[in-house]
């Protein structure tokens, strides 16, 4: 044991001896092996694998194999020559010349430099002069790079990247004639920075040539990012645009679809107008492709080439081997992109062809419609959307079909993409219009799904199908009431969502849930967010007034009074006013709360207003509202003309009641009001001040006569606006809340459109048109932003004419507070009135227009037509009317020798016409083409002639295109203007 | 007499009147006028800057749009603030914004507004997925996958694939495997050679050639439940709203059937195109053929008309005095579920008058978010996170 103990311990190592057995030798022993490793993949590296592709590639060493390939050669030599002629040399394929000039010039630049006696050494080292030639383009162009740039792109609009842009021209050249190896990486480095450069947007336009250059390449990263660049900057280079044609179109016959079909969407997207011909070749191939991608870049390019240039894409005949597909192709993507190519060509071309307005019919036809149903569920969802929005065009024949089509589109309503979802809605509401019980069975149907997409979409998908809810209940006011619970407001939902929940809540109250309704408004007046605490106070608002039941609300109202918030007491007053104009039973709870509002506590000029014709009106009511007026006159000019008129009215009333106590005030508003700045109190004023003088009693019955309650507020759109804007369902009218032709107007007249033809018009009285332009666009971009009680008015002066409804608006407008149910009523029937273009009509027509008990019955054949020889209209009704309008009659007709010789100009035709009671609004063109458009009224009604009239001279034919409110009466009206026409010349 | 007061002008004016080319416009803009539907996309940092401009008309649309767009956000403030649809004085603007990043489409013509903002919705969607994540940093490191993308998504302004798993064939996304795979297949492009086979099939979401070791289909039952509790602690509404989220992996074309227990509870459903309607419509089954990888099969809405309650309790208390107010919320677990709550988040945001605060929460993780207005300091929205581990009944 202890023999045993003692061995142990002498030959017990030292801890040395531990170290070196437990650390170094495990060490030791591993490192050995590492490096017998790596000393074995060193030897198998550079021995084997350097060789091995694979290897290469994974490490960037692949020298890639310079393919041969004849055609690059030619271009690149082609390019080359563009290169020197760039380098201000004039390019030729002669080679002495080309060194000639190229000689002389370069001494001519490099002087400066230390180059030359390089280049001249250069220069006398090679021998045969086809490489000396290839020397000079190349390193010359390269040392040329900068000056040429400078001078050529001299312009200090250039952006900050100038320094840059002209170092990357410098290294594109660099590469683009080099085969070296990984040229392709760092082309791909160069060209992704010449893009980015332009995403910033700094204009590398300057660089156009060398990219070009560049584009020779296999790889198609690179081909895709050339493309993108030449895509973009073609319009502005469309000389060196012809260098890209070259490669695009061996591009377009490549083995590889996918490169096929990039190359012609490059090709197509270059919008070059004098490159088209080079696109017609090889649109025809692609869509005859028997790749399905390509087929379908190429319907697209030949939409693309149609709008390029209408007349080549006709020529080559486009639209009927589009149809061809259409109808034939078993890919939908095809089918849809043929599709909607053909929808665009045919609209626009159908104007001036039959042809294309009876293809452009075609597409609703029956065997069509079906054939594109029959194969709906193959589309893709985008796909999806066109076909339906077709669909929704089409009229069946009879009821069967209308069930047909909607069992078939039933499980589109279940679709995951709204879009498709919506325009199902669209096509079922448009098919069951005219049967009523459907129509109602539809809105039970679509219901579940709206509600669906409104709550689980993302914000901007619920606004958008918020808008189109907000339009159905309109239309069938019951159909959410029991789901009203959907329009409650998240918290965490965006402010525009809410406005518009807040909008659905207000319309779907009714007698059942306007309890529950009110109840959750209440709690958002209190929202951290101003703007919608005021939405939801005036939604109670506008819910009180709906209903008959006002016992809870009212009493809503008031405890909102008392919340002390600036302003939800403004809110609150202007509603409780109008309240109490409808239900004047109400008076006493309210003016309880209403007197204990302190008017230094309102600021807002409306809800001041409120307070003050609460005050005037219910001054018996009050013990202090004398006081509080005199007051308020007293500093008078602290406050909004719209508050100092209601003062005035106020005042006056409270003098009638309480005259003693009030004289003092009535004194001090009067010589204000008299001394007043703004017109309008002057006047009122004084208007006062001379009824006081006249006679008191008979003032008494003027302002303060007693008092109806207003039974119906005048509504803000009119029910034709309504439909109009339902037909337009899944359209950006209805988020605007207002049929398209009022508001895409605007996008036809700005500057950037105006076509060439119009330097050529005649230019008459042309500074009134062009106010009279500006104002209404003025009142259409300013109205997209206003509420709606503004919008109608407004529309209404645009489509009356603002010269005529202005007068009427001034004189009843401020009236309207103070005055009971029959100025209202005249002036919902103003706002409603008729808003087609009936300019001439004088003033007493229109008051008999207004006349209820007279509806202006149709004119049942009136025996000869006659035409007002001083009718009227301007330039903004006539483009409107016009686009309404379909065109009633279009005819050829003779003009006669005698006619087109006396068409010297424009002129002589108007003068001739207007005899006739034909007035021209626009005219223009140069001999042999003249074209006209002419208008005409009837005489005793306002229902107007629009003609466009296009006279060819030297052919002695005059095209018209009639368009008429009455189409009854156009034949009669194409007689009378033909004979007006013939005698031209005559006399 | 009273006629010549209302129109001097008009009436006088009409011997020698003379457009100056208005009404022509009329009928040549008829023709002239493109009906493409979107004519440019712009991608907007937040701080509304350009990151990307992708024209997709000849009728080019100017950047100076952009800054129009930004100064009517910054002018406008929170009421302007994301509406989706905005009227400039030239073109109509459709925005989407995720993630800090706006979406800005153009178009001039009358179009379906909910289609271009689904579209959006979608390009968004499609870039979050291939970038991993959107942020202005990624998309300015990838701009050249984000115009293919948009290149091969829209032509002329239509609306072409954006079916994820075809622009994956199509273009593949730029991460580390594909980017080997790309180096060891000698393809250095990360597009494909060959175009998707998908495209002619009559699956256009799925392709033929897929193959697994592992055959395998995970669903998910994701669902939210939205509700509103009166401050007397009462249920005002409450809605669920449900996805079925699938990640397949399996070999072939494969037609799976999936159906639910009790599927009359479902109120109203909406499908990705691979779901068969019929068998849904006699049998409630869902039949479909997966397209390949993560994907939303169905959501649904469900009806909650006989729900009382819900399974957390909400009670705030609100008390003040003076120039300090106290606010407690007290959330809790009704003891009727049988399932396990991992975590509980209340989130709450305080109006901007309140200078300071001092949160505490009994169980749980206290943050305060300060909002993203430099400007507000004293605003603050606070969440009260409190976290239950593994509540059981």
């Amino acid at each position: 044991m202890d023999s045993a103990a003692t061995s142990f311990s002498s030959s017990t190592p030292s801890p040395v001896d531990y170290i070196v057995l437990l650390i170094l030798r495990p060490i030791a022993a591993i490192s050995f092996v590492f490096v017998f490793i790596a000393l074995g993949w060193l030897l198998a590296w550079k021995l084997v694998l350097v060789h091995v592709p694979l290897v290469q590639e994974i490490f960037g060493l692949r020298k890639k194999p310079a393919k041969f390939k004849p055609q690059t050669r030619r271009i690149s030599r082609y390019y080359n020559s563009i290169n020197t002629r760039n380098s201000s040399a004039p390019g030729s394929g002669y080679p002495p010349v080309l060194v000639q000039c190229c000689h002389s010039s370069s001494i001519a630049i490099i002087k400066p430099n230390y180059s030359r006696v390089a280049i001249s050494h250069l220069w006398s080292s090679l021998e045969p002069p086809s490489n000396r030639i290839r020397l000079l383009c190349s390193t010359f162009s390269q040392a040329m790079a900068p000056p040429a740039q400078s001078s050529r792109n001299p312009s200090p609009s250039q952006p900050s990247g100038k320094g840059e842009v002209s170092d990357l021209r410098s290294q594109l050249r660099q590469l683009a004639g080099s085969r070296a190896p990984g040229v392709d990486d760092a082309k791909r480095e160069l060209f992704k920075k010449v893009i980015s450069y332009m995403t910033i947007g700094i204009d590398v336009s300057s660089l156009f040539g060398e990219m070009v250059m560049c584009s020779v390449t296999p790889d198609i990263v690179l081909k895709k990012m050339c493309y993108l660049y030449v895509g973009n900057y073609a319009k502005v280079n469309p000389d060196l645009a012809l260098l890209t044609i070259n490669f695009l179109q061996r591009d377009c016959k490549d083995q590889d679809p996918m490169i096929r079909g990039l190359a012609l969407r490059s090709l197509s997207s270059l919008r070059v107008a004098n490159l088209v011909e080079y696109l017609v070749g090889p649109l025809g191939s692609g869509l005859k492709d028997n790749n399905a991608y390509v087929r379908t870049v190429a319907v697209m390019g030949a939409l693309k080439l149609y709008h390029i240039s209408a007349s080549t894409c006709l020529d080559a005949d486009f639209p009927a081997v589009l149809k061809h597909l259409m109808l034939n192709d078993s890919e939908s993507q095809v089918v849809a992109n043929c599709l909607s190519a053909l929808q665009e060509i045919w609209n626009s071309e159908s104007s001036t062809s039959e042809e294309a307005a009876r293809e452009k019919e075609g597409l609703i036809s029956k065997p069509f419609i079906y054939y594109l149903l029959n194969r709906l569920r193959e589309f893709n969802e985008w796909g999806q959307c066109l076909v339906l929005e077709l669909v929704a065009k089409y009229v069946p024949s009879d009821t069967n079909e209308n069930f047909d089509i909607m069992n078939l589109l039933e499980d589109r309503l279940q679709h995951a993409n709204g879009a498709v979802v919506l325009a199902t809605i669209k096509v079922f509401l448009q098919l069951t219009l005219s049967m009523a019980d459907v129509h109602q069975e539809v809105y039970e149907r679509i219901k579940a799904p709206l509600l669906t997409l409104v709550s689980s979409g993302s914000p901007e998908q619920s606004y958008a199908v918020l808008s189109h809810l907000h339009l159905l209940v309109m239309r069938a006011p019951y159909l959410f009431t029991s789901d009203y619970k959907h329009f409650y407001c998240q918290y965490n939902e965006p402010s525009y969502v809410k406005k518009l929940k807040l909008e659905m809540l207000t319309a779907v109250a009714n007698e059942s849930n306007t309890y529950e309704i009110v109840t959750e408004l209440c709690e958002y007046a209190a929202n951290v967010y101003v703007a919608i605490a005021r939405e939801s106070i005036r939604a109670v608002g506008k819910i009180a007034l709906q209903q008959y039941d006002v016992n809870a609300i009212v009493d809503r109202l008031l405890q909102f009074l008392e919340m002390e918030k600036d302003y939800v007491t403004a809110e609150a007053l202007v509603l409780v006013k109008d309240l109490l104009r409808k239900y004047p039973q109400w008076s006493h709870d309210c003016i309880a709360v209403v007197g204990n509002i302190s008017s230094k506590n309102v600021q807002e000029p409306k809800a001041k207003a409120a307070l003050i014709w609460m005050l005037g009106e219910y001054a018996q009511d009050m013990d202090d509202a004398p006081y509080i007026l005199e007051s308020l006159a007293e500093n008078w000019e602290d406050d909004a003309p719209e508050v100092r008129l209601h003062l005035l009215t106020a005042i006056m009333k409270c003098f009638f009641r309480r005259p003693p106590e009030t004289q003092k005030a009535l004194g001090i508003a009067l010589a204000a009001g008299l001394s007043d700045f703004h017109q309008d109190v002057h006047d009122r004023a004084l208007f006062y001040y001379r009824l006081l003088q006249y006679d008191v009693s008979s003032a008494e019955r003027v302002v303060n006569p007693p008092k109806q309650a207003v039974s119906v507020f005048a509504d803000t759109q009119s029910n034709e606006i309504k439909d109009r804007i339902f037909d337009e369902f899944n359209s950006l009218s209805i988020v605007y809340q207002k049929p398209s032709y009022m508001f895409t107007d605007k996008d036809h007249r700005g500057p950037f459109e105006f076509s060439d033809e119009i330097d050529n018009l005649t230019v008459g009285v042309e500074s009134e048109h062009v106010v009279a332009a500006t104002s209404v666009d003025a009142n259409e971009t300013s109205d997209l932003l206003l509420s709606t009680s503004e919008k109608e008015e407004t529309r209404a002066m645009v489509a009356n004419g603002s010269d005529y409804t202005a007068p009427f608006y001034d004189s009843s407008t401020p009236a309207l507070p103070s005055q009971g149910q029959s100025e209202l009523a005249i002036t919902g029937l103003l706002g409603t009135a008729d808003p087609g273009p009936q300019a001439s009509t004088a003033i007493d027509d229109l008051l008999m227009g207004l006349d209820l008990t007279a509806p202006p019955a149709p004119a049942s054949a009136p025996p000869p037509l006659k035409l007002n020889a001083r009718a009227a209209l301007d330039a903004g009704s006539f483009q409107r009317t016009w686009r309404e309008l379909p065109v009633a009659i279009s005819q050829e007709c003779e003009l006669g020798s005698q006619g087109a010789a006396a068409l010297t100009s424009p002129q002589a035709l108007l003068h001739h016409m207007q005899g006739n009671s034909i007035q021209c609004i626009a005219s223009g063109g140069q001999s042999p083409n003249f074209k006209f458009f002419f208008f005409a009224q009837k005489a005793y009604e306002p229902s107007v002639f629009l003609v466009e009239c296009k006279i060819n001279t030297s052919t002695t034919k005059a095209q018209l295109n009639i368009k008429a409110e009455d189409q009854s009466t156009s034949h009669e009206f194409l007689a009378l203007f033909q004979s007006a026409l013939s005698r031209f010349g005559l006399s | 007499q009273t006629k010549l007061l209302l129109f001097p002008l008009s009436s006088s004016c009409s011997a020698s009147f003379h457009s100056s080319g208005e009404t022509q416009i009329v009928s040549e803009q008829a023709i002239q006028r493109e009906e493409t539907m979107l004519q440019c996309i712009f991608l907007l940092s937040d701080s509304g800057e350009v990151m990307l401009e992708k024209q997709l008309t000849g009728n080019r649309v100017d950047r100076s749009i952009c800054v129009w767009f930004w100064d009517q956000l910054l002018s406008h403030g929170d009421s302007f603030k994301q509406q989706p649809v905005i009227a400039s004085p030239t073109h109509y603007l459709f925005q989407v914004v995720r993630e800090g990043i706006t979406f800005l489409a153009c178009t001039q013509v009358e179009m379906p507004p909910l289609m271009a903002i689904e579209f959006l919705c979608r390009v968004a969607d499609v870039l979050s997925d291939y970038l991993e994540g959107l942020n202005e940093d990624v998309i300015k490191d990838n701009f050249i996958i984000v115009y293919e993308l948009l290149d091969e998504m829209m032509d002329n302004g239509h609306p072409l694939t954006t079916e994820p798993n075809i622009l994956r064939e199509m273009i593949a996304p730029p991460n580390i495997v594909s980017k080997m795979l790309s180096v060891v297949t000698g393809n250095s492009s990360n597009v494909s050679e060959t175009l998707p086979g998908a495209t002619s099939s009559c699956v256009p979401w799925r392709t033929t050639d897929i193959k697994y070791a592992n055959n395998e289909v995970y669903v998910d039952l994701v669902e939210e439940m939205d509700a509103i509790i009166n401050r007397d602690g009462i249920l005002v509404k409450c809605e669920v709203f449900g996805e079925v989220q699938v990640n397949s992996h399996i070999t072939g074309v494969p037609d799976l059937a999936l159906s639910f227990v009790n599927p009359s509870v479902l109120d109203d459903v909406r499908f990705h195109p691979c779901v068969r309607y019929r068998p849904w419509e006699s049998y409630q089954i869902l039949s479909f053929v997966p397209p390949d990888g993560q994907f939303k099969l169905m959501s649904y809405r469900f009806r909650v008309r006989k729900l009382k309650s819900i399974p957390l309790y909400v009670k705030p208390q609100i008390t003040s005095d003076g120039g300090s107010s106290r606010i407690s919320v007290m959330v809790g677990i009704r003891n009727d579920p049988g399932k396990a709550i991992d975590s509980i988040s209340v989130q709450f945001q305080l109006p901007s008058c309140v200078s300071s605060t001092d949160l505490t929460a009994n169980h749980g993780v206290v943050n305060v978010l300060s909002n993203k207005v430099p400007t507000y300091v004293r605003s603050y929205e606070v969440v009260l996170k409190l976290i239950l581990l593994s509540y059981c009944v």
